[in-house]
């Protein structure tokens, strides 16, 4: 798309925006990949309408705050990514705009207030545990509260587990195959503590030693897809001089949402000095599913005990899995390796869940129509298990599985793997 | 050799129901006419902020002005209503689907209101009458996905038919790669329903005077097209798949002539010219022949499986004796692969050049060799890389002129444009296949069309529309000016 975008004053991030806009035909390929067009139906609110619009406040001839409406409502899935046959990279335009506009955004003091505890509690662990378990007991007066409210605590699981830290060092069992470094994500630890445990496990089992390194942080994902720069970049700061690609084969995530958040490092430092550093680090970057899959590959990994009889399991492509990392046959093939295991692939399966980051708690009304359609899609293959790589569409799958009234478990694909690894599937 | 198949990912329709809601848009109604829209049919059907309107001014190639307001219709009344108010108000109407046409088709010309049918999505199949009714905000494939259960499947098949709305395909009388042997939109509709210029619903059916055959393609300058009843067939219970590749284009259009002569009926027969080969290759990484000049792509098809293979075989001959290579998909998912590739050809092309112009000519088989390698030699002299594919079996064929509006001269683009076009015209030919005139090639209507007969079209769109209010500027020559290609 032709454009006047001031690149010059901008900087390295309005030439990341210029070329994602020059890049775009406007061909209209992307409208039915997108979650808010399919419940919304109008061009504001799909991939194209989008990249108009922001190319429009970008060149100065539409305000930002007419245009914001619409952008809140992306949810960054990326889907249109997958269907561009041009090759735009929305995302990159997305949440570079993100952090361009915000510091011109007016928002009301509540929704600052609710931005700066959300990007407060998310990377900080402990905090989220003890909130966490204070909004379990607040479960009950969920009814009684405003939906700004309601919607964090609608997602909490009924038990909100006891956080179990993670050794920093976990030795290879067996012949040493490999070294690794894993990084160790946030509200998963307190949502989900076994993820990583299985995690750990799973790998140490096939011979691989993992690190997790010390002064290791967020991502900064969540701070970079909701706007706060600054924030994003002390993070991603924070993870660069933590983690040396040098030291390791990889650097492992288990959460989508994190791993594309990594990925992303060279983009996000494009045009400043530590960009070489960023683009050495992204290159060693993988999903646990995409390294355990080289493993299987080349004969390496363990072959699973069977199941105790016969599960279909519907996988769930999590956006930033599918979309942003393009991982989709790594989990499929490491659950297949697993006798007596079928995959079910999901109706829609392209479609996001709604959970995308933050996005459940700033846009609560369209992320729950796609809940309900997530669960009732999954649902409709008639699991025994259900697994994903992501603990945002973990939360928000199985809440909505949960409100349908099934008692189908909810799984990370590695935590399936363990448990065959311990016969216990 | 066998080709590398990747797992490609399944798109879906868009499923938008009427029951999807709005959100609350910043701003009241800036004008009057969004005012009394919004009065006569809620804020939920009107889209009347700045944003919003902007919008839907363009669609696949190019920007025009941005509307005064935008109706979401969810039914012939809302439609009925929305024409009403347009017409007291005395401004222009511009009806649009998803907006993936390729000639300019529904981008305003003046500032008007525009009605998006993508909320008219109502699709109910009549299996025992082979019947679907559809509302005009359908997504075209939504209706073999509903039909196939019942063992039916609707076979006109744009390459935009994960996006494109029924509505539109009938305003622009879309082809696709069936179109050789089955047909184009037009032949499968039964009977339509519009809204004309004054708000009155009628029901066309295809006999005495065919005036359902005249709004089809008559790209919403006669009337709104607003359902339509459409024929649905049994699938065909084999397919082949075929892929030939040859050293210069021009040997692809013989082979295509020579196949037909012999006898075949092929269910498609597309040509894609290397430019374009490499760039769906670039996206797609299917393992295409990059080196050759031209590829074709064959299907035969039937419920006899001997007929089906005996014309793969007319159609490899004619190939071979061409000079092409052939290459026969091993599989159905490497026929599906093969077709990803050329359904992906039209937006590939934007890595090329971020702009293109985009012609739609159609010339009769027997020149096909000459026209192709003229069209080549016009490219090859100008300073635009111009790129070629189609649906060759019919000799429709879509020249593409790859520019970048920052640097390269739209005038030079235009000329160019006009040259292919007269190309067509000197071997017999016309203007549009599939995509309709549009804005972009209504200035050639003159060459192509005799001024006796420009006066009969003018005598129709005045009987039907005597204000010009229903998407003015579009197909006639003379009346407006030309709308830039991007603002």
């Amino acid at each position: 798309m032709n454009n006047d975008i001031p690149v010059r004053e901008i900087g390295p991030q309005g030439e990341v925006m210029a070329h994602a806009v020059d890049a775009c035909v406007h061909c209209g390929f992307c409208l039915p990949a997108c979650p808010t067009y399919a419940l919304l139906g109008d061009e504001m609110d799909s991939p194209r309408g989008r990249i108009v619009l922001m190319k429009e406040v970008l060149e100065g001839g539409l305000e930002l705050e007419l245009a914001a409406p619409h952008l809140d409502r992306c949810l960054g899935c990326q889907a249109c990514v997958t269907a561009c046959p041009s090759g735009v990279p929305y995302g990159e335009l997305i949440t570079s705009f993100r952090g361009w506009s915000e510091p011109q955004r007016r928002r009301s003091a509540f929704d600052r207030a609710k931005r700066f505890a959300i990007l407060k509690a998310l990377p900080a662990p402990k905090l989220f545990s003890v909130a966490a378990r204070f909004g379990q007991y607040a479960k009950p007066l969920a009814p009684a509260l405003p939906a700004a409210l309601r919607s964090p605590l609608d997602l909490l699981p009924e038990h909100v587990p006891v956080m179990e830290p993670s050794a920093e060092f976990t030795p290879a069992r067996g012949q040493r195959r490999g070294r690794v470094a894993f990084l160790v994500g946030c509200a998963q630890q307190a949502l989900a503590p076994n993820f990583n445990a299985a995690t750990l496990r799973v790998l140490s089992r096939n011979g691989i030693e993992v690190v997790i390194p010390e002064g290791q942080g967020c991502c900064g994902a969540a701070a970079l897809h909701t706007g706060a720069r600054n924030e994003a970049l002390r993070l991603v700061r924070a993870n660069l001089a933590a983690f040396d690609p040098d030291e390791y084969d990889a650097i492992l995530s288990n959460a989508a949402g994190c791993g594309a958040g990594l990925k992303e490092y060279p983009a996000v430092l494009h045009g400043l000095e530590d960009e070489a550093q960023a683009r050495a680090f992204a290159a060693k970057v993988r999903d646990v599913s995409e390294y355990l899959a080289e493993l299987l590959a080349s004969g390496d990994l363990q072959p699973p005990l069977p199941a105790s009889r016969p599960l279909t399991v519907a996988y769930h492509d999590a956006c930033h899995l599918a979309h942003a990392q393009g991982v989709r046959l790594a989990p499929r093939q490491l659950l297949k390796a697993i006798p007596g295991v079928t995959v079910a692939e999901v109706p829609e399966g392209d479609l996001c869940c709604g959970s995308a980051g933050t996005y459940n708690l700033e846009q609560p009304e369209l992320a729950g129509q796609l809940g309900a359609r997530k669960a009732k899609n999954i649902l409709s293959t008639a699991p025994d298990l259900i697994a994903s790589g992501n603990i945002g569409c973990h939360t928000q799958i199985q809440s909505h599985v949960r409100r349908s009234g099934s008692p189908v478990p909810v799984m990370h694909t590695v935590e399936v793997l363990d448990l065959a690894y311990r016969g216990e599937l | 050799m066998s080709l590398k198949l990747p797992r490609l990912p399944e798109k879906w329709a868009l499923t938008t129901t009427s029951r999807a809601r709005k959100p609350a848009s910043p701003g009241t109604p800036d004008n009057a006419l969004a005012a009394e829209l919004t009065r006569l049919l809620g804020d939920r059907k009107v889209l009347s902020s700045l944003p919003e309107r902007r919008n839907y001014r363009y669609d696949a190639i190019a920007f025009g002005e941005t509307p005064l307001a935008v109706v979401l219709p969810e039914s012939t009344a809302d439609v009925v209503t929305a024409v009403r108010a347009a017409r007291a108000a005395g401004v222009p109407i511009v009806g649009r689907g998803a907006a993936s046409g390729l000639s300019g088709g529904v981008v305003p010309l003046q500032e008007g209101l525009v009605i998006s049918f993508t909320r008219m999505t109502r699709l109910d199949i009549f299996p025992e009458r082979r019947e679907a009714r559809a509302q005009a905000g359908v997504v075209t494939l939504k209706v073999t996905e509903a039909a196939r259960p019942h063992g039916l499947v609707y076979p006109p098949d744009p390459a935009s038919f994960r996006t494109s709305t029924i509505g539109g395909n009938l305003g622009e009388n879309a082809g696709g790669p069936t179109c050789f042997k089955y047909g184009v939109t037009g032949d499968y509709v039964q009977a339509l329903e519009f809204v004309d210029e004054a708000g009155e619903v009628h029901e066309l059916t295809r006999g005495a005077y065919d005036l359902a055959g005249l709004l089809i393609g008559s790209e919403g300058t006669l009337g709104l097209i607003t359902e339509a009843t459409l024929r649905l067939t049994p699938p065909p219970r084999h397919v082949r798949t075929l892929m030939a590749h040859f050293a210069e284009v021009g040997q692809a259009a013989e082979a295509v002539s020579r196949a037909i002569a012999a006898g075949a009926v092929p269910s498609k027969l597309e040509f894609m010219d290397t430019a374009c080969v490499g760039a769906v290759e670039d996206y797609l990484h299917l393992g295409l022949p990059r080196e050759a000049g031209a590829v074709l792509l064959v299907d035969t098809d039937g419920d006899d499986l001997e007929t089906v293979e005996a014309e793969r075989a007319l159609v490899e001959t004619a190939c071979l004796e061409a000079g092409g290579e052939v290459r026969r998909a091993a599989t159905d998912a490497e026929g599906d692969a093969l077709w990803r590739a050329r359904r992906s050809v039209s937006p590939a092309l934007g890595r090329i050049r971020p702009q293109r112009m985009n012609e739609d000519i159609v010339v009769p088989r027997s020149v096909l060799p000459e026209v192709v390698r003229e069209i080549r030699a016009l490219g090859d002299a100008s300073p635009f890389p111009v790129v070629q594919f189609g649906h060759i079996g019919d000799g429709n064929l879509h020249p593409n002129i790859l520019f970048d509006p920052r640097t390269e001269s739209e005038e030079a683009v235009h000329h160019l444009a006009h040259q292919i076009a007269l190309v067509a015209i000197r071997h017999g030919g016309v203007l549009s296949g599939e995509h309709g005139i549009g804005t972009m090639k209504r200035d050639f209507m003159r060459d192509a069309v005799d001024p006796e007969s420009l006066d009969v079209l003018r005598s129709v769109k005045r009987a039907l529309d005597p204000q010009d209010r229903l998407n003015p500027g579009k197909i006639l020559p003379g009346e407006l000016e030309a709308p830039h290609a991007h603002p």
